[in-house]
């Protein structure tokens, strides 16, 4: 699946954000894959759940380590992922596609202010290693 | 001279080859080159390189040598021969675990019996403590060499094919558990066919200033037969479908060998006394002790992690030590601790706690990996 990236908004803590009409889908960014390595467990909330903006709505087990995802919005689960629960692989395939996680409803747009466009969230990451380097 | 602390004398060899470094020990380690995965497979089907420079390496010599030993460790030495080696436990008074280590029988000097000890990093003063503790009575050396000595292990059914790519005819390598002096490549070397993999494979012992040419040496002369830099993310799974523990998490001071299953590391027979035989024996022979160590593998999806809890009938009854994803099973598994209260077996359901929910696991037999 082709995404188109310039509607992807990304937080510091690598989820991603797609507006899709009146629900906001929500993966892991290609970032985080690249520092899970082969992800083989999704655990995500049950449908009609409600989360508050920041809080942990699901992890991902990777090889190396268990990583927990936070919501970029508060809203409400209307619809999972049950794809990437049997085949975890395809979140390492297509994080943007095929590998979205959860679909969020009911939710503030204000709250996707601090996010970033992908490319500038391409931009944080190289001053991010510079840092670090 | 480079101090054994921070940064191996590799550490530039990992940067060169893009390793994500981490934390491990108080050493700078590589945690992955590549993908954890595709490390694992490679050292399971061909051979993975890994740097172990941050282990240990303490020389033990002279007249009471063996007997000096004999007094700190469970299992018999008497028989070990040149050459040889035996994987062996450093038990504390009350038969708790020091250390895990491998001892190594050096060809004798001037009719003295030499040993060499590889200990874990996180324990080398720990160990050096009860060594120096004990060493009163009896006429012996100790040398601890961890400074000068950097370590890189060949792991993988290919690793007989490097070492002989790179000049050790088959003829030459020591045989499974034993050791040999000789030279690679121009570099002097101590080469032992051990290891944490549970795979053929070798452990090299070189100087420090040889060690990044000797990487470089094994790399260019393996790639052929498929050699890759591996790390510590691959190395602890690798290590744990083999069921191999590691100190600190599936062994520690309040943990017997007999928890530990390790039964078959303790000479049962062993004339000499040791600090804890009585306890050790004791639970040997009574086969009683409120704990024991089992493997187990999820029965769903999920991946158990080091402290989560075991549950038995809807019960806390212990914790997982190691866990991790089995890249060769597809399915989580673990190591931990079970209390003794309620009968078990393998094949007996149990449950891990993880996130707050329950998931279904099942104790199977170790190791959960063996190699062809």
């Amino acid at each position: 699946m082709t995404v188109n990236m310039s509607g992807v908004l990304c937080t510091k803590s690598h989820e991603y954000a797609i507006q899709a009409g009146d629900v906001l889908k929500v993966g892991i960014t290609d970032f985080a894959i690249e520092q899970l390595g082969d992800i083989v467990f999704v655990e995500l909330p049950e449908v009609g759940t409600t989360f508050k903006k920041g809080e942990v709505f699901g992890t991902i087990e990777s090889v190396k380590a268990a990583s927990e995802v936070y919501l970029p919005v508060s809203g409400k689960i209307v619809e999972i992922n049950e794809k990437v629960q049997n085949e975890p692989e395809i979140i390492n395939e297509d994080c943007f596609g095929e590998g979205w996680l959860v679909k969020v409803a009911d939710y503030d747009k204000a709250d996707l202010e601090g996010t970033m466009y992908y490319d500038e969230y391409k931009h944080y990451l190289e001053q991010e290693e510079e840092e670090i380097v | 001279m480079n101090q054994k602390s921070g940064k191996t004398t590799l550490y530039e060899e990992h940067k060169k080859l893009g390793a994500k470094m981490f934390s491990f020990a108080g050493w700078e380690m590589p945690l992955q080159y590549s993908s954890v995965k595709e490390e694992h497979l490679t050292v399971r089907n061909k051979a993975g390189l890994f740097d172990v420079s941050h282990m240990g390496q303490v020389f033990i010599s002279g007249k009471d040598a063996l007997d000096f030993l004999q007094n700190l460790v469970p299992r018999d030495l008497s028989g070990l021969r040149e050459g040889k080696a035996l994987y062996s436990l450093l038990v504390n008074d009350n038969g708790g675990i020091i250390d895990d280590l491998i001892i190594y029988r050096l060809p004798d000097s001037e009719s003295c019996r030499k040993f060499l000890l590889i200990v874990n990093a996180s324990r080398i003063e720990e160990d050096l403590n009860r060594l120096l503790l004990f060493k009163n009575n009896f006429e012996v050396n100790i040398d601890n060499k961890s400074d000068e000595l950097s370590m890189i292990a060949v792991q993988g059914p290919s690793s007989a094919e490097v070492a002989e790519a790179l000049g050790l005819n088959k003829d030459d390598q020591p045989a499974r558990f034993s050791l040999k002096q000789t030279e690679l490549n121009g570099y002097d070397i101590l080469i032992a066919r051990t290891g944490y993999t549970g795979e053929d494979g070798f452990e090299i012992i070189v100087k420090n200033e040889d060690a990044p040419g000797l990487w470089q040496e094994i790399l260019n002369r393996g790639e052929s037969l498929g050699i890759k830099p591996v790390g510590y993310a691959a190395r602890d799974t690798l290590r744990l479908e083999a069921s191999l523990p590691l100190y600190g998490q599936d062994l520690t001071e309040d943990t017997t060998p007999v928890e530990a299953a390790l039964c078959w590391a303790v000479s049962k027979d062993k004339k000499e006394n040791y600090s804890g035989k009585e306890i050790i024996l004791n639970q040997m022979t009574t086969k009683k002790v409120d704990r024991k160590l089992i493997g187990f593998k999820m029965l769903d999806k999920s991946v158990p992690r080091h402290n989560y809890e075991i549950y038995v009938d809807n019960q806390t009854a212990g914790q997982v030590t190691s866990g991790g994803f089995s890249p060769c099973i597809n399915t989580g598994i673990g190591l931990g601790y079970i209390n003794t209260q309620k009968p078990f077996s393998e094949g007996t359901k149990i449950d891990i706690m993880i996130r707050g929910k329950l998931h279904p696991a099942e104790i199977i037999k170790k190791p959960f990996y063996s190699r062809k």
